[in-house]
């Protein structure tokens, strides 16, 4: 309970500033439509006591003038209502571009052990349900608190002896109610996780889909999906009981609440405490005091189940960023060489006693503006070097250095700043082809990146003439597996990219490894102009690649 | 509000529970007139004692307890069941639309991103369960009020119902345009929430660009923008139902007054007396709300209906087969029926375009007998991966004629022509499970000793065995990473799993070093003994030894024949060759260095 009380203030705390004009909202809202009812019940009484009083003077008017406050008090609603949605929604914005950054600023490990469906279950469902909360499910148990206050304060005034009794009696139902809080939110945390795992078979199915095709594992994906499918709605219908059982259980409060009226009445009568003015009085508030009270007990746990959510994003965002270990004194590097690896050890796990690391005391120096071909056996760690001179993960032991500089004294933008990177499968982003090539230039914005500077590299990447054969040229949105280009075609927009960046050293990790020859002789023609005035790092395993270098350093 | 009603899967799904939807309707008026008839009781109750009179208490409370438990288990009825059909529903349309996705043409994929697809399966079918849940319920609830109502007043005075619907005219215009405006609003945000689908997924699939660039900023800018938007649009849906419920309580509220003055001005004449007036109110009271919600429940169906249609575009995208997806998925299809014939597979003259203006094959011709291998050479982007893709039947040919075995592939079920190919690919995807079952999935109910079997003879045993857990080791977006050779072997072991007639491979040995490259070779030598083989490659060593090579350019077969005959031609394929010689020259003078 304590957790979710936390959870809750950290929820509402992400509205920073906004939330008193959202919690002002939610109070014009409310009063807004108590003012209609208001105004709607003294329409109707004044009706009835003319019919009763055979007296109708003067009563057109007055029914007109509490019409007119009935349409203000509507007014006022809307415009609560609005700017309540307008504030929601903006927390619901806030949250969900925290979960996003969140989500890209992860240590490089965390994607390597997590399904993209994790991300996108975070972001869809957990922040959707979340949101609820500021969109809808705090309003209605604040507009219930807010009622009920209205109605108890005359309630007190009549007499505050019976009104405590009848307050601990409704008290008495919502902490019953409270007692599904628990079972509320362990369903609610098991929906979210169980969506999240439909949502990876989902995944898995597009991405595997033409595997699917070709082999007969249709019936087998669909038994699978199912199988969470069918887990899915197991717990949903086990929520609807739990729903169900709360509902019931303020029915039955509903009707003993009102027995519960009688018979303190009666017995209040009885003693003289209370006349029976006073009790008419209190009998009128109390019915619908009674009706916005059950709401509370209908709507605390509700908001329960949708706090879970917000529990998960909470864990999500305290998950440690990516982190730049700076130190104060970096070792002075030789200058004079573009990159240097001293006695560097690296392994993925904790190395178990005995046990080799995947990489062992590896020192080597690559000069400036060469050439060199990083080579060894498949799963000797060539890929993992890659990943340790992008700074993706931190060596065990050992040394790198950049450009004269020492990685413990950079940050990873620094790092990353100084090479250009060309990855073995050729990502392409879902913008278009000029936009993709731009990204090589991350200090501006894309829009910013003169088209010209974009058709040089592409020309000088041997991208430019097929580019210019595509129907919209360099306006082309590359498809989401950038299904239109061959893999060849995607490579060289990939090293476009790489040349619009212009850093220092150039990473290529077996760039041409999937390539046909007449691909393979472009990309290598292209990597050639390129490395002109550039330190290249080309992990290969080709001997017509490794053929291009000035020096061979071998691994493992 | 709902098109292609009679169509619609949700509804089928939804018509199919409808039983839990009548027994929620008939429950929740069993409760209404339970706690009607226990506030009567207890008011009468109170007006006794009120008046100072006695009351039997203990008869009163016996009554009234009975009606608590009656109305608490007719509480939980209702609330069930409207629970349960939602999910149910929800259970029907997601397996449904999963079931229907897996056997859409590929072609459906490429067009449309995941992004759609995956906001369709959680937050679509989040607001049809909504719908079902409490929309549907309650508009129900609220219109049996309506008509028991105005049966009532009718009742009293057949003028009532006169002055109280005669506003429902305006009120259906207003809702009406209302709606439609909100519909038009509601459309854009969904389809922005696409887009922050698609564009997160983007951003975390290409985690690797974007961090090594320094991505970050510009991905955050592009995924804000987007959400800005969809705050936006919410805000601007806020606005106009809004004003709908704002205008709907002002519309109603009229003609309700009108009515309590016309029951004054009844009451004043003589025609009624103050205690009926009295019963009029109360019952006027109870469906003030109810009739303009009726009316007003237009811009929630309406805005629901924007969840269903894009639930239903899914589902009225035809399967690849033409034939329900419940059947297409359920069959298990064999190779028995392969007709007698010695020709594997012919192609004359095919030609195929993704977009009109540019076509890829123009005119395609080539015959490979049963046992043959044939091989595609080329440069990128001359159409040999197309052909592979037209042999796996992911896209209709544009004209021309394709034969399986003698018979026109049109006139093939496309599973049962699958049923009769393998295919080794270039990039090949695992799926997150274990190696196992990665393997197992070339055939249904494959053994344990069928799956060994397979990677012994694809060359990958051993590897498998050194890994952590063997073959029970995770492989994919977040097991095991393995290298491309590796990935390879395990492919051909699961096409060795399967074993077709057919092999197709689509450059198998691109992304492999040369150390492996050679178990590879093996592999793939042994997986395509007595099998027909199509190959695309650009490697010399896995061309050379096909029956017959077809050189492609621009769309067209340049040239065929064996290799040395095709050196001797002194064509396209010599070129071809020679970029690959120089490679190999490059090659030796490496290793010199």
């Amino acid at each position: 309970m304590k957790k979710q009380y936390s959870t809750f203030i950290w929820f509402m705390g992400l509205m920073g500033k906004r939330l008193p004009l959202y919690l002002a909202a939610v109070l014009v809202s409310t009063l807004g439509l108590a003012f209609e009812r208001i105004a709607n019940a003294r329409i109707v009484e004044a009706i009835v006591s003319a019919a009763q009083t055979r007296e109708a003077q003067g009563l057109l008017w007055s029914v007109a003038i509490t019409f007119i406050l009935f349409v203000i008090a509507r007014f006022i609603w809307r415009f609560g209502i609005i700017h309540y949605n307008i504030e929601a929604r903006r927390g619901v914005a806030t949250l969900e571009k925290l979960v996003f950054s969140k989500a890209m600023r992860l240590p490089y490990a965390y994607y390597e052990q997590h399904h993209s469906a994790d991300f996108m279950s975070r972001l869809t469902f957990d922040t959707e349900r979340a949101g609820d909360i500021y969109s809808s499910r705090l309003r209605r148990l604040l507009a219930a608190v807010i009622s009920s206050a209205v109605y108890l304060v005359p309630m007190f005034c009549y007499s505050w002896q019976l009104t405590l009794c009848l307050l601990g009696v409704s008290i008495l139902s919502l902490t019953v109610n409270t007692l599904f809080t628990t079972p509320m939110k362990k369903v609610g945390t098991k929906l979210s996780k169980q969506h999240s795992v439909m949502l990876e078979k989902l995944t898995n199915i597009l991405a595997g889909m033409e595997l699917i095709k070709v082999f007969p594992m249709g019936k087998t994906m669909w038994a699978d999906y199912s199988a969470s499918n069918e887990a899915y709605y197991g717990t949903q219908v086990r929520s609807a009981k739990l729903t169900a059982a709360l509902e019931s259980l303020n029915a039955l409060f509903d009707l003993t609440g009102a027995l519960a009226f009688l018979g303190l009445g009666i017995s209040f009568i009885s003693q003289n405490r209370i006349n029976l003015g006073q009790l008419t009085a209190i009998y009128t508030l109390y019915g619908s005091f009674r009706y916005v009270f059950l709401e509370i007990g209908l709507y605390l746990p509700q908001m329960m189940n949708c706090i879970a959510n917000a529990e998960r994003l909470h864990a999500f965002l305290q998950l440690e960023e990516e982190t730049d270990h700076i130190f104060q004194e970096p070792n002075k590097p030789e200058q004079g060489y573009a990159v240097t690896v001293d006695n560097l050890s690296f392994s993925y796990e904790e190395a178990l006693p005995g046990q080799k690391n995947l990489l062992e005391h590896l020192s080597f120096k690559i000069k400036e503006n060469s050439f060199v071909a990083l080579t060894g056996e498949s799963g000797c760690g060539k890929s993992t070097l890659t990943k340790l001179l992008l700074g993706f993960y931190e060596p065990k032991e050992g040394q790198i250095c950049i450009c004269g500089k020492d990685y413990r004294g950079c940050s990873k933008k620094e790092i990353r700043d100084m090479i250009a990177y060309v990855p073995q499968e050729p990502y392409l982003y879902g913008v278009s082809i000029a936009e993709n090539i731009a990204y090589g230039r991350s200090a501006a914005s894309p829009e910013d990146v003169p088209m010209e500077d974009i058709i040089a590299a592409a020309k000088a990447a041997n991208a430019h003439d097929f580019i210019m054969e595509l129907p919209k040229g360099y306006q082309t949105v590359a498809g989401e597996r950038g299904n239109t280009l061959s893999g060849g075609e995607k490579q060289r927009i990939a090293l476009a990219r790489a040349v619009l960046k212009n850093a220092p050293v150039l990473l290529l990790d077996e760039a041409t490894s999937a390539l046909d020859s007449e691909s393979e002789k472009l990309v290598n023609e292209a990597i050639k102009k390129v490395c002109q005035n550039h330190t290249t790092i080309m992990i290969a395993h080709r001997s017509s690649t490794i053929a291009m270098a000035d020096e061979v350093i071998a691994i493992g | 509000m709902v098109k292609k009603k009679g169509k619609s899967f949700v509804w089928q799904a939804a018509r199919k529970h409808i039983g839990l939807l009548l027994s929620y309707i008939a429950l929740a008026f069993v409760f209404d007139q339970i706690v009607i008839i226990g506030n009567d009781t207890i008011a009468k109750a109170a007006d006794q004692i009120l008046a100072g009179q006695k009351i039997a208490l203990g008869d009163l409370m016996k009554t009234l307890m009975t009606m608590a438990f009656a109305g608490a288990a007719a509480a939980f009825g209702k609330s069930f069941c409207s629970g349960k059909y939602n999910a149910i529903v929800q259970k029907d349309v997601k397996a449904g639309l999963c079931r229907h996705i897996l056997v859409l043409p590929l072609e459906y994929f490429e067009k449309s991103g995941s992004g759609g697809l995956m906001t369709r399966l959680s937050s679509d079918m989040n607001e049809v369960g909504r719908f079902f849940s409490e929309i549907l319920p309650t508009f129900l609830i609220n219109l049996i009020t309506v008509i028991t109502v105005t049966f009532y007043l009718a009742k009293m005075d057949i003028l009532l119902i006169v002055i109280l619907f005669a506003s429902y005219p305006l009120m259906l215009i207003v809702a009406d345009r209302l709606s439609k405006r909100l519909a038009k609003i509601v459309k854009g945000f969904r389809s922005r929430m696409d887009d922050r689908t698609q564009a997160a997924y983007d951003a975390i699939q290409g985690i690797t660009v974007g961090r090594s660039y320094n991505l970050y900023d510009i991905m955050k800018k592009r995924l804000d923008a987007i959400i800005d938007d969809i705050a936006v649009h919410g805000w601007k849906s806020t606005r106009i139902s809004s004003l709908g419920w704002s205008l709907k309580s002002i519309i109603t509220t009229i003609p309700v007054v009108g009515c309590y003055f016309f029951a004054l001005h009844e009451t004043l004449i003589g025609r009624i007396t103050t205690g009926e007036m009295l019963a009029f109110t109360v019952l006027l009271g109870r469906i003030l709300s109810p009739i303009g919600d009726v009316v007003f429940s237009m811009n929630e169906f309406r805005e629901i209906g924007v969840a269903f249609e894009r639930i239903q575009t899914i589902f009225a995208v035809q399967t690849e087969t033409g034939e329900d997806a419940a059947a297409t998925i359920d069959r298990t299809f064999s190779q028995r029926n392969i007709p007698e014939t010695d020709l594997a597979v012919s192609w004359e003259n095919v030609t195929f375009s993704y977009q009109a203006q540019h076509p890829i094959l123009k005119g395609v011709s080539f015959t490979a007998k049963r046992g043959e291998t044939i091989a595609f050479a080329g440069g990128s982007g001359e159409g040999k991966s197309t052909i592979m893709k037209l042999l796996c039947g992911f896209y209709p040919k544009s004209s021309g004629s394709f034969r399986l075995f003698g018979k026109e592939y049109e006139a093939w079920d496309i599973q049962e022509a699958r049923a009769c190919i393998s295919l080794v690919s270039q990039n090949v995807f695992l799926f997150p499970v274990s190696v196992w079952e990665n393997v197992a999935y070339g055939k249904e109910h494959a053994t344990r000793e069928e799956v060994i079997e397979a990677c012994k003879n694809a060359n990958i045993h051993a590897f498998i065995e050194r890994l952590p857990q063997g073959y029970d080791t995770l492989v994919g977006e977040r097991g095991v990473r393995l290298s491309g050779g590796e990935r390879q072997r395990i492919s051909i072991a699961r096409a060795f799993l399967k074993d077709a007639p057919i092999l197709l491979l689509d450059e198998p040995t691109a992304s492999v070093d040369e150390e492996t490259e050679e178990l590879l070779q093996e592999a793939i030598a042994r997986v395509s003994k007595g099998r027909t083989v199509l190959i695309v490659a650009h490697r010399l060593s896995t061309i050379a030894k096909a029956d017959c090579i077809y050189v492609l350019k621009q769309g067209v077969i340049a040239e065929a024949g064996g290799h040395e005959e095709l050196l001797e031609r002194h064509g396209v394929y010599e070129n071809l060759m020679q970029c690959g010689m120089q490679n190999m020259v490059h090659n030796t003078e490496g290793s010199s260095v």
